[in-house]
């Protein structure tokens, strides 16, 4: 039967395995969840068919199909939805219900059977909807609640045929732990065996618990607990019951015997002693009487109690008040006035061995007439009316009545066995172990019984009735009971749960939902659950706390957004804005922070008359410390640049020093030049910074290509290039900080090397301040609306001269025409020429190089001088084509003014402030040489 | 190089201070265009100018011929070494200085 338990409950398991599979694996998932719940609500509809049939269940033996039928609905219920359970409860109980017109399923259980199979359907759905959240449950519960249903389907089977309680409760008794164990393991294994599938944990192996678990486990304990102890306790009260009862049902029977058994003896004795009270009357003597109605005593009494005649002479005189038995006749006859007394058959008072039965009437003057009989001597009367008393009595329904005499000789009995002894048909006591009206157990006719016994007028009456039929009614008890007591406790489980669930649970979980989302940074979220006062001020304290914690979070970000502004400020401050003046070289710097401090900087300054350093770079991050690093680095490297370092020293000595201290791991990236406007020698390192800009002459701009050195601060012990480029007068220098470069526009492209390049190459004219600003103008086009991520740093610079000590290199060009003067002057500055002196001087200076500028096309021109002498020599350079203006026409000075013309004057001019004038053409360039008296 | 303009209904006075050359010369030029026309008396004060170039000579002779069609120019306050300039470019013959 195990086995044939087993294979049905595991139908469901395999059907609903399938079903889980072909719903995860295949197509089948793309179908509406409507239409997949009323599949699956057929199959497992079909799934109950086959279990009532013979293949799906097993015949207990008498046409009666064991099966596991409810759990299919169940299956479907709990695993795969509510509308499944339902439409397979509603086909498993309907086919049921028909099966019985086509003899494929028993009358006897027909309404049960269906009812209990839909409610199986509709109980899962519920369950699943409100019970577990629309989620299939744990294996556990599975089982749980297939045995659950079965129960209620054995209390309906036993309550459908309660005119037959007798036989239902057979039916019941054989089928409820085989359907019971079997429709649980069906739904549990079926359970358990999806839920391997999908991999899920079990409830019990999470790390915590949730409060509902635990309050499952919880309640679940004092569920059985109670259920347990109620059981148990009904159990012990119905058995008490039950033994109260068989001892009243044997004690009716028995005291109906004992009644008539001692009525009929009464009569019998009543009848002899009116016989012999007549015929004593007559003068009969009391002997003679006594013989005649066998009796042993006839006595007669007198009015004080005494014995004044009797048959048997030693009983005269006796004093009937001396003895408790006799005294009773005394009592009743002479002093209640009764007329007539019997007595039960009863040991007399004289003798406590010698039994006999008593009866006495009056005699009408006072006395009265007394009669004594053994028993061997009223049985003859009395026997066949105990026989008839217990004939036809019944203990119960099958139980009996069987008498016996004082030695345990049956006098009658059912099955006629009378004359035998008592133990013959199994009955077997002792008068002074077992009290009257005790029940003992004895095995009669093979079967147990439980008996009682009474003794009355020297009979024994037994009553006995089947153990069973005595606890028939304590086994339906008990199962109703349990039965009832499983279905309240689980129902009350579910109801308690339920409650639980939606007052407490639920509302846990819509208020861990806001505060997660509060969590994730959504503060706008409101928690608002008002089921309950203390939910609502749940809600109503979180609601507060989050508007407060936003009111901080508002106060704080605006007051860094403050402190970062000073921050900022004071980042800017520290810039230099103030260009220095010089005629070798033009320079411009320019910073546009974005909305947050960064760590961009620039930085310039004087080492000397001729010496300028200036640097771009880009610390690593923003804010605070990016701004506080920046400032470090800043001072670091001017520290140095000041001892007089080449650029490749301050940036070694700058990197262990900017190592130093450096938790917060940032870094500086940094271009570094160092330009001796005497010489035009620029010194420059770079540390990881982007590599700067060059523009030579009418050549376009390109990118440095020197090779760059790790970044500044990310490592110690690093030692930097040493890079040297000779400039003349004309390059161009641009530096820039990867704020232009990443510059990102809406679409996330980047600004770029290439655009930068073109951009540059596609200007004009070159002026470090314009190309600052077209450059970001530029940057500003491209990214549109989108928001300055970086900070904008840029820094230009335009090599006008070499400015030597004794001599001049330029572009020729009216630009520096400016430092041209500017040398003639610091020349007579430095040599002391005298005033007139000096004013020739600059005439030359202004008359040659505007002629340089005017015809010779060059791109640099160089200027030197000497003393030789006591004499100035100077000597004009240019690179241009051959011109010698020694070979120009003088000009006629004589002319009135209308007839002048203004070319060659200049020349000539210079020819007359000049002592000499020599010209060459030699290398490829122009060379005027010249020579001034200073007196 | 800075030029002062003082004007006396059509006499106009040009203080003009500093180097007169190729740098400034063309200052010099734009304020003559637009003062010449009808004026009848023109008058430079070179008092503070240091030195003159040819770049100022041909400024000097343009102003000097338009002012011979339509009145007349002198300078002033003339200092040695652009005098000495006037002379060796023979400019003292066609200037009137005073």
């Amino acid at each position: 039967m195990a086995l044939h338990l087993i294979m049905s409950a595991s139908y469901n398991a395999l059907l609903a395995m399938f079903l889980y599979i072909l719903d995860k694996k295949t197509v089948f998932s793309k179908i509406p969840h409507k239409a997949k719940q009323v599949i699956i609500g057929v199959l497992f509809g079909l799934m109950a068919i086959f279990a009532t049939t013979n293949l799906g269940g097993f015949d207990i033996g008498d046409g009666t199909i064991m099966n596991v039928r409810d759990a299919a609905p169940i299956c479907a219920g709990l695993i795969f939805g509510a509308p499944a359970g339902i439409i397979a409860g509603i086909i498993g109980g309907v086919y049921r219900f028909v099966a019985v017109y086509f003899n494929a399923a028993g009358t006897y259980t027909q309404i049960a059977c269906s009812v209990s199979t839909v409610l199986a359907g509709f109980i899962a759905a519920i369950l699943r909807k409100f019970m577990f959240d629309d989620k299939k449950p744990t294996w556990l519960y599975g089982l749980g609640i297939g045995m659950v249903t079965e129960v209620l389907h054995m209390l309906m089977i036993f309550f459908t045929n309660m005119n037959d309680a007798v036989n239902a409760f057979e039916f019941v008794k054989i089928c409820t732990v085989p359907m019971v164990i079997g429709n649980g393991l069906a739904v549990g294994i079926a359970v358990f065996i999806v839920s391997v599938i999908s991999k899920e944990k079990f409830g019990f192996k999470k790390e915590r618990k949730q409060i509902s678990q635990t309050f499952q486990s919880w309640l679940l304990i004092c569920i059985v607990i109670a259920f347990v102890a109620t059981s148990s306790f009904a159990s012990i009260l119905q058995t008490g019951m039950s033994e109260v009862q068989t001892n009243k049902t044997i004690e009716l029977s028995l005291s109906d015997v004992y009644l008539d058994v001692l009525e009929k003896s009464n009569e019998n004795l009543l009848q002899k002693i009116k016989s012999i009270n007549a015929e004593y009357q007559s003068g009969v003597s009391l002997s003679v009487l006594a013989e005649k109605y066998d009796v042993i005593e006839v006595n007669i009494i007198d009015k004080t109690g005494f014995i004044v005649a009797s048959n048997v002479e030693e009983y005269l005189g006796y004093d009937m008040t001396s003895g408790e038995q006799s005294n009773e006749f005394v009592t009743e006859l002479l002093k209640n006035g009764k007329t007539q007394f019997i007595q039960d058959y009863r040991p007399t008072a004289y003798d406590d061995v010698t039994l006999r039965k008593y009866g006495a009437v009056t005699l009408g003057d006072g006395s009265f007439i007394q009669v004594g009989y053994d028993s061997s001597q009223f049985r003859a009367n009395v026997d066949k009316y105990v026989k008839t008393a217990s004939k036809n009595r019944h203990v119960g329904s099958s139980g009996f009545v069987a008498i016996c005499d004082e030695d345990f000789n049956l006098v009658t009995d059912r099955r006629d066995f009378e004359g035998a002894e008592l133990q013959k048909i199994g009955i077997t006591f002792d008068r002074e172990e077992i009290a009257e009206g005790e029940i003992f157990e004895s095995t009669v006719y093979g079967e147990e019984y439980l008996c009682s016994y009474r003794f009355v007028e020297g009979y024994y009456i037994v009553g006995a009735m089947p153990k069973t039929e005595a606890m028939f009614m304590k086994e339906v008890s008990v199962y109703v009971n349990t039965f009832m007591e499983i279905l309240i406790f689980a129902a009350l489980f579910v109801l308690i749960y339920f409650l639980i669930k939606k007052i407490i649970i639920d509302n846990l979980r819509k208020i861990n939902q806001g505060l997660s989302q509060i969590t994730n940074g959504n503060l706008n979220v409101t928690v608002d659950v008002r089921s309950n006062e203390e939910f609502a001020s749940l809600s109503d304290d979180i609601n507060q706390t989050v508007g407060t914690l936003k009111r901080y979070i508002k106060e704080a970000a605006a007051r860094i957004d403050k402190e970062l502004e000073f921050a900022k400020q004071i980042q800017y401050s520290s810039l230099p804005t103030a260009f220095p003046k010089s005629n070798s070289f033009r320079l411009y710097a320019k910073m546009i922070t974005a909305k947050e401090v960064g760590g961009d900087f620039y930085d310039f300054y004087m080492l000397n008359d001729s010496t300028i350093a200036f640097l771009v770079a880009d610390v690593s991050g923003k804010g605070i410390p990016a701004a506080m690093f920046m400032m470090r680095a800043k001072t670091v490297i001017r520290d140095l640049a000041e001892r007089g370092l080449e650029p490749d020293e301050i940036f070694t000595i700058a990197n262990d020093k900017l190592c130093e201290n450096n938790d917060a791991g940032m870094f500086v990236t940094a271009w570094l030049g160092i330009l001796d406007t005497k010489t035009g020698l620029m010194k420059f390192a770079n540390a990881g910074h982007n590599p700067p800009l060059f523009k030579r002459g009418e050549e376009k701009f390109e990118y440095m290509k020197a090779r760059s050195g790790m970044l500044l601060a990310g490592m110690e012990g690093i030692k930097y290039r040493k890079n040297e480029l000779q400039l003349i007068p004309g390059d161009k220098i641009y530096l820039y900080t990867d704020g232009v470069t990443e510059a990102t526009d809406n679409n996330t492209e980047l600004y770029g090397d290439q655009r930068l390049l073109d951009f540059v190459n596609s200007l004009d004219k070159i002026e470090p301040e314009s190309l600052c600003n077209l450059i970001k103008e530029d940057v500003d086009k491209f990214v549109g609306t989108a928001p300055q991520f970086d900070d904008i740093t840029m820094l230009a610079m335009n090599f006008d001269a070499i400015l030597g000590d004794e001599s001049i290199s330029v572009v020729p060009g009216t630009d520096s025409r400016d430092a041209i003067g500017a040398f003639a002057d610091s020349l007579s500055a430095k040599l002391e020429i005298v005033p007139k002196i000096a004013k020739k001087i600059s005439i030359v200076f202004d008359e040659v190089y505007a002629n340089i500028v005017n015809y010779s096309k060059s791109t640099l021109a160089t200027v030197t001088y000497s003393i030789e002498g006591g004499k100035l020599r100077l000597s004009f350079t240019d690179n241009g084509i051959p011109y010698n203006p020694l070979e120009a026409a003088e000009p006629d000075i004589t002319l009135s003014a209308e007839e002048r013309e203004i070319g060659g004057l200049g020349i000539f001019m210079v020819k007359k402030m000049t002592e000499s004038m020599e010209y060459e053409y030699a290398d490829g360039k122009n060379k005027l040489t010249l020579v001034i008296s200073l007196n | 190089m800075t030029i002062e303009k003082k004007i006396n209904g059509a006499a106009v006075t040009l203080v003009v201070s500093g180097r007169l050359d190729t740098q400034t010369a063309p200052e010099l030029e734009n304020e003559l265009d637009s003062a010449l026309s009808g004026l009848k008396e023109l008058t430079f004060d070179f008092a503070n100018l240091e030195y003159v170039s040819s770049a100022g000579l041909r400024v000097i002779l343009k102003a000097q011929k338009a002012m011979n069609a339509q009145g007349s120019m002198k300078l002033t306050g003339v200092n040695d070494s652009i005098m000495e300039v006037f002379d060796i470019t023979g400019f003292l013959d066609i200037l009137t200085i005073e």
